[in-house]
C-alpha cells in the first residue's frame, strides 16, 4: 500500500511540472467521442493511483463528517418516517445496514435511502463549490452496495475511497456546466440534478461497469434527477439526498442488467434536451482519461463543513452576529440587553428561500438568516439545541426576530465562494454594534483543523453509537485507504 | 402568503406575526410518524390525538381570502365523489383502461420489462402485488406499479391526451398495485373515480403551461404531469384528507422530471414506470405525516420549475354539481400502431400514398425520392434507426414500413424487420420538410407524403386527422378487437374475455380485485399471430 501512495505522489507531481500538450490528450481520446461517452470512459479507467494524498485525506475528512451526520440524523422525524416506511412497505432483507439502528437491515436501495435521509434531515451535511451537497448522495450508496457484496469480494478501503472520489467527482464536472451553478439555487435543488448522477457513477465504479454501461448508468440517472427548490425547509428536502443515492445505485445496478439509455444525456442536443433540462446556460465539457493526468477536482477545491445544523449561508451570518453578541455581553445579562435592543440589520445576499422572517418549523428554521443571526445574538453560538422547539419558541428570541431588517447590497452575491455575512445592532441609545463575516470557520478557505472535525463527529456520534465504536470509526476512517476490505467501516456503523 | 405572484416566501404580512409563535411547534408535531389521524376542522386546524389543538396552517386559510392553488388541488381530490362521473366521462375512461391493459399486457414480451422485472425481484414485501400476465409472481406495490408501469409503455403503444402526455400508464399501474393491499378492498367504482382523479389532475396541470400544448423538447410530459396524475389518484383511493392530499402532490413534485433525450431509447417506457411508482409513494409517504411544501402548484420554483411559461391556476370547486371534468370535453387517442403518436399521421399518409400510385403500377425499386412534409420536432426525426425504439420514433421509418409492406404492425418493428437492406435503401430516399403551417402540436399538425418516381410520376397523399384520433375516436369493436389481440398474446381466452367484461362493467363491480384475477390468466402457448394483425 505505501507503495502504492508513493507512486501516486509522484505521478500528480509529475504531471503537474509537465503541462499536457493537446496532441498528448487527443492521442487517448478517440476522437469525436461525445462527452457522456468520455464520462463513461473516465468512471470506467480511473484508477486508485490517481488519487493525489490531498485528494485521499480531504475524501476522507467528508466520509468521516458525513457518518457523523448520518448518526446523528437517525434520531429525526423525518428518517424515522423514511424508515417506517421502508418497513412497512417491504419484507425485511438483511442485507445493507442503517446508520445507528444494529438490528436492522434493508435492501441495498432502501438503505441508501433512509441513510441518505439521515445524512440531509438537518442540513448538517457538507457543501461544496458551485453549491451541492456531495457526500449525502453518494456515501450511503457506496456503504449500502459494499455491504450487499459478498464477504470474499468486499471492496478494499482503497477501492471504497475510489469510488467514493468518482462519485464526488462526476458530481463537481457537472456542476461546471453552468455558470449559474456556481451560485445559490432558484430552480432545482441541486443535490437532486447532480446527486443522483454522483451516486450513479460511484455504484458503476465500485460494480466495475465497463464503459458503455457507466455513461448508461448516467443516462438512467438522468430520467430521475431534478427536485424543485420549493421543497426547501420542508421535510421533503432530506428526502431529495435520500432519493439521489438510492436512484443513482438503482440507475447503475440496471445498467448492470444491460438497461440502455441515451447515449448523448450530457451532450448539448439543440431541441432534444438531455442533462441541459436543468439548466439555461449549460455548456458541456469531454473528461480527459485518468492517465492524462487527471486531476480531481477536490485537489484544487476543497469542502465546506458545517459546524452547526442549517443552511451554509447561515454561518456568516451566526459568525457575525456571534461577534456582536461579545459585545452586548459587556451592556448586561442575556434577558437584559434584549430589551435594549432597537434594531438589527442583516446585511446578506438576495436568496428568497433562506429569508424567512418567522420560521415556523425546524426545517424552516435551518433556512431562515433572520433565525440564525438572532439565535447567535442570544446564546453567542448557533448549535444542535438552538433548532429544538423549546429554543424555538423563547420570547425574548422572538423579540429578536421582531427588530431584524434585511439589507442586499450589490456586493454580496449569493454565492458561496463571495458572499458575507454582516449584522448591525442598534441600541435603543442610538449607539451601534456591528459584525461582519467574509470568511466562517469550517469554510473551504478556513478549513475545520482535524481537531475540531473529530469534535463535531463525536458530538454528533455519541447520541448513538458507544465511544468505543466511536473511536474505532475515526481510526478506521483516517486509514481507510489501507485496509484490506472495508468490513472494519461497515461494522462500526450501528 | 401565497398573494404576491405565488412565491409564498415573501416576508410575511403583519397578519402573519400574530400566530407565529404559537405556530412554531406545529410543524415538528404534525410531522410525527404514524398513528396520528389529521382532523380538519374549516380548513385551518389540525387536531391531534394527545395535543392541544394547533394552529399549523397559515394564516391566509383562516381568513378565508385567499385560496391557494395547491390547497385547491387537495381539496379537489378529496372531495370528489363518483356521483360526479358522467356517462361520457365513464365511458372514455374505461375505454383509457382497457386499452392500457392490452397494450401492457402486450408490453410484459418486452425486454425492457424483463430487465426491469429480474432487478424488482430483488425485492419482497408483505404486501404483495400482481404482474399483469404473470401468474407467479408478485412484487410489493411499488416495484409492482414500477414494473406495470413499464410495460404500459414498453412500445409506446399506450393513450396520448391534449396537451400531450400518455395519461394512463401513470395512474392504472399504480392504482391497482395499491388497490390489492388495501384492507378496505375498493369497488370498481372506486377504481374508477381514482383513476379519474388521476387523469383529471394531470390534464389540469397541462393545462398551466401553453408550451406544453405543443410536443415537448425539455421534459418527457408524463414523467412530470404523470407522476402527480399517480400521487393524486393514490390518495384518493388511500383516502387522504385534503392537507395530505396536497402534501402528497409537493412530494411527487420532487419525483418528476425526465429529461427528453431518453426518448427512442430503452429508458423512456421507465418515465411511465417512475411516474407510476414514485406518485404511489408520494402519497404513502403523506399518509404517515410526510410533508412538502403546501404550495408547491402555486409558485415558479415548485412544478414550476419544469416549464417556462406557468401560469397555474385553481381547480374549480369540486364539491358542486357544477365541477366538469376534462375528459368530458377533450377525449384521449388510441394508437394502433406502437409508435410515437405523430407517425399515426404520417403512415395514414404513406398508405393513400402508395394507394393512389398503385393505380398505375407501383414498383418499390422506382421511387426515386420520398418527401415528408411533418411538423418540426428533433426527437421523432430520426433517418436511420437502428433499435427498436429508434425506429419507434422515427417519421422516415414508419413511412418507409408502410410504403414497403402496405401496413404498420407491432411485428415492424422486430428487429429483424428494421435491419431490411431494401428498408434501408428505401429509407435513403427519404426527405423531411418541416412547412412553416405545420405546428408540433398533436390538436393541429399533419403529415404530407410524396412520392416520386424515376418515370417522373408524382403523388402526393395528406393525414390531418388518423383513425384513433380524438377527433376520429377508434369504434368499441376496434379498440376491443386491439385489447384482444394484444392481451391474447399473454392471456388465456378466459382471461381475455374476463377482463373486458369486467372493465365494461367496472362501475358495479363489487372488488375491483377481481379485475387482477384475470389479468393473472396466463395462456400456455405464446399465439404468435398477433403481430401481423392490423386494427
Amino acid at each position: 500500500m505505501l507503495s502504492v501512495l508513493q507512486k501516486t505522489t509522484r505521478s500528480v507531481q509529475a504531471v503537474r511540472g509537465v503541462h499536457q500538450s493537446a496532441s498528448q490528450v487527443l492521442k487517448h481520446r478517440p476522437q469525436e467521442e461525445t462527452v457522456t461517452a468520455s464520462f463513461g470512459r473516465f468512471i470506467n479507467e480511473v484508477k486508485p493511483q490517481h488519487l493525489s494524498p490531498v485528494v485521499l485525506q480531504r475524501s476522507k475528512r467528508m466520509v468521516l463528517d458525513s457518518i457523523g451526520v448520518g448518526l446523528i440524523g437517525s434520531t429525526t422525524d423525518v428518517f424515522e418516517l423514511a424508515l417506517q416506511h421502508c418497513q412497512h412497505m417491504y419484507a425485511a432483507d438483511y442485507i445493507s445496514s442503517v446508520y445507528g439502528r444494529s438490528g436492522v437491515r434493508l435492501s441495498p436501495t432502501l438503505a441508501a435511502f433512509v441513510n441518505g435521509v439521515a445524512t440531509h434531515s438537518m442540513d448538517f451535511d457538507d457543501t461544496w463549490h458551485p453549491a451541492t451537497h456531495p457526500s449525502g448522495a453518494v456515501l450511503p450508496a457506496v456503504l449500502a452496495l459494499s455491504d450487499m457484496m459478498p464477504a470474499s469480494r468486499k471492496p478494499s478501503g482503497l477501492d471504497f475511497l475510489l469510488a467514493f472520489n468518482v462519485g464526488i467527482e462526476i458530481q463537481g464536472r457537472l456542476m461546471r456546466f453552468s455558470n449559474e451553478a456556481c451560485n445559490i439555487p432558484k430552480r432545482f435543488h441541486p443535490p437532486t440534478v447532480v446527486g443522483p448522477m454522483g451516486s450513479a457513477a460511484a455504484c458503476a465504479r465500485l460494480l466495475s461497469l465497463d464503459p458503455s454501461q457507466c455513461s448508461h448508468a448516467l443516462a438512467i440517472a438522468a430520467s430521475l434527477a431534478g427536485a424543485p427548490m420549493a421543497n426547501a425547509a420542508t421535510q421533503s428536502k432530506p428526502l431529495h439526498i435520500g432519493n439521489a443515492s438510492r436512484l443513482g445505485l438503482e440507475a447503475a445496478l440496471l445498467a448492470s442488467r444491460g438497461l440502455e439509455a441515451s447515449p448523448l444525456v450530457l451532450d448539448a442536443v439543440a431541441g432534444v434536451a438531455g442533462f441541459n433540462a436543468f439548466y439555461e446556460d449549460y455548456v458541456p465539457q469531454s473528461l480527459d482519461t485518468p492517465n492524462d493526468g487527471h486531476a480531481f477536482l477536490l485537489e484544487e477545491q476543497d469542502m465546506g463543513f458545517k459546524r452547526f445544523p442549517a443552511h451554509l449561508g447561515m454561518h456568516w451570518v451566526a459568525d457575525a452576529a456571534a461577534s456582536v453578541h461579545k459585545l452586548l455581553v459587556g451592556v448586561g445579562p442575556g434577558k437584559f440587553w434584549s430589551d435594549q435592543v432597537q434594531d438589527i440589520l442583516l446585511r446578506v445576499p438576495r436568496s428568497k428561500y433562506i429569508n424567512r422572517p418567522f420560521p415556523e418549523s425546524e426545517h424552516e428554521a435551518r433556512h431562515s438568516f433572520q433565525f440564525n443571526a438572532c439565535s447567535a445574538l442570544l446564546d453567542g453560538e448557533v448549535t444542535v439545541q438552538s433548532f429544538t422547539p423549546w429554543a424555538m419558541s423563547r420570547p425574548e428570541l422572538h423579540a429578536l426576530l421582531d427588530r431584524v431588517r434585511l439589507e442586499h447590497p450589490h456586493d454580496n452575491p449569493a454565492n458561496f465562494n463571495q458572499m458575507y455575512g454582516e449584522v448591525q445592532v442598534t441600541l435603543v441609545g442610538g449607539d451601534i454594534l456591528k459584525g461582519r463575516c467574509d470568511t466562517f470557520y469550517g469554510h473551504w478557505r478556513n478549513p475545520l483543523t482535524s481537531e475540531s472535525l473529530r469534535k463535531k463527529f463525536r458530538s454528533n456520534a455519541e447520541l448513538v453509537l458507544p465511544s468505543e465504536k466511536i473511536e474505532r470509526l475515526i481510526e478506521v476512517v483516517e486509514k481507510l485507504e489501507k485496509f484490506e476490505d472495508c468490513n472494519d467501516l461497515l461494522s462500526q456503523l450501528h | 402568503m401565497i398573494s404576491e405572484n405565488g412565491e409564498p416566501d415573501s416576508p410575511q404580512p403583519d397578519a402573519a406575526r400574530s400566530v407565529s409563535a404559537s405556530a412554531m411547534f406545529c410543524a415538528p408535531l404534525c410531522a410525527a410518524a404514524g398513528g396520528s389521524v389529521e382532523v380538519p376542522l374549516t380548513g385551518s386546524l389540525l387536531m391531534k390525538p394527545g395535543l392541544t389543538m394547533c394552529v399549523c396552517a397559515r394564516p391566509y386559510r383562516a381568513s378565508g381570502l385567499s385560496w391557494g392553488i395547491t390547497e385547491s388541488f387537495g381539496a379537489g381530490i378529496h372531495a370528489l365523489r363518483s356521483s360526479q362521473l358522467t356517462d361520457v366521462v365513464i365511458n372514455r375512461s374505461k375505454r383509457m383502461m382497457l386499452d392500457t391493459l392490452g397494450v401492457g399486457l402486450l408490453g410484459t414480451r418486452t425486454d425492457v420489462f424483463q430487465k426491469a422485472l429480474r432487478y424488482s425481484q430483488l425485492f419482497t414485501s408483505e404486501y404483495r402485488s400482481s404482474i399483469w400476465g404473470r401468474s407467479e409472481i408478485t412484487l410489493p406495490p411499488y416495484y409492482a406499479a414500477f414494473v406495470n408501469g413499464i410495460a404500459v409503455h414498453s412500445m409506446d403503444f399506450d393513450d396520448t391526451w391534449h396537451p400531450a402526455t400518455h395519461p394512463s400508464g401513470a395512474v392504472l399501474p399504480a392504482l391497482l398495485a395499491l388497490a390489492e393491499t388495501l384492507p378496505s378492498r375498493p369497488s370498481g367504482l372506486d377504481l374508477l373515480l381514482a383513476f379519474n382523479v388521476g387523469i383529471e389532475v394531470q390534464g389540469r396541470l397541462m393545462r398551466f403551461s401553453k408550451e406544453a400544448y405543443n410536443i415537448p423538447e425539455r421534459f418527457h410530459p408524463p414523467s412530470v404531469v404523470g407522476v402527480m396524475g399517480s400521487a393524486a389518484a393514490s390518495a384518493k383511493l388511500l383516502g387522504l384528507s385534503p392537507s395530505q392530499c396536497s402534501h402528497a402532490l409537493a412530494i411527487a413534485a420532487s419525483s418528476a422530471g425526465a429529461p427528453l433525450a431518453n426518448a427512442a431509447t430503452q429508458t423512456k417506457p421507465l418515465h411511465i414506470g417512475n411516474a407510476a411508482r414514485r406518485g404511489l409513494e408520494a402519497a404513502q409517504l403523506a399518509a404517515m405525516g410526510l410533508e412538502g411544501n403546501q404550495a408547491i402548484l402555486d409558485m415558479n420554483r415548485g412544478l414550476g420549475v419544469y416549464y417556462n411559461d406557468y401560469s397555474p391556476s385553481a381547480m374549480p370547486d369540486c364539491a358542486t354539481n357544477a365541477f366538469k371534468w376534462i375528459l368530458e370535453d377533450q377525449d384521449v387517442a388510441f394508437k394502433r400502431i406502437p409508435a410515437h403518436l405523430a407517425m399515426h399521421w404520417l403512415v395514414d399518409a404513406a398508405l393513400s400514398a402508395r394507394a393512389k400510385l398503385q393505380e398505375t403500377i407501383f414498383d418499390l425499386s422506382q421511387i426515386q425520392r420520398v418527401t415528408l412534409r411533418v411538423p418540426p420536432s428533433k426527437y421523432i426525426n430520426c433517418p436511420l434507426p437502428t433499435t427498436e425504439h429508434q425506429a419507434r420514433h422515427s417519421f422516415q421509418f414508419n413511412a418507409c414500413s408502410a410504403l414497403m409492406d402496405n401496413r404498420v404492425t407491432v411485428a415492424s418493428f422486430d428487429q429483424d424487420q428494421i435491419n431490411r437492406p431494401a428498408l434501408k435503401e428505401l429509407l435513403s430516399k427519404v426527405e423531411i420538410e418541416t412547412p412553416a403551417d405545420n405546428q408540433p402540436s398533436f390538436d393541429n399538425m399533419y403529415c404530407e407524403v410524396q412520392i416520386e418516381t424515376a418515370q417522373g410520376e408524382s403523388c402526393t397523399a395528406r393525414c390531418n386527422t388518423f383513425y384513433g384520433h380524438w377527433r376520429k375516436p377508434l369504434s368499441q369493436e376496434d379498440l376491443v378487437e386491439k385489447f384482444s389481440l394484444n392481451a391474447s398474446s399473454v392471456l388465456s381466452a378466459e382471461g381475455v374475455e374476463g377482463v373486458i367484461d369486467v372493465v365494461g362493467n367496472i362501475e358495479k363491480v363489487s372488488e375491483c380485485s377481481v379485475l387482477g384475477s384475470y389479468l393473472r390468466m396466463n395462456s400456455n402457448a405464446h399465439q404468435q399471430v398477433y403481430g401481423m394483425r392490423t386494427i
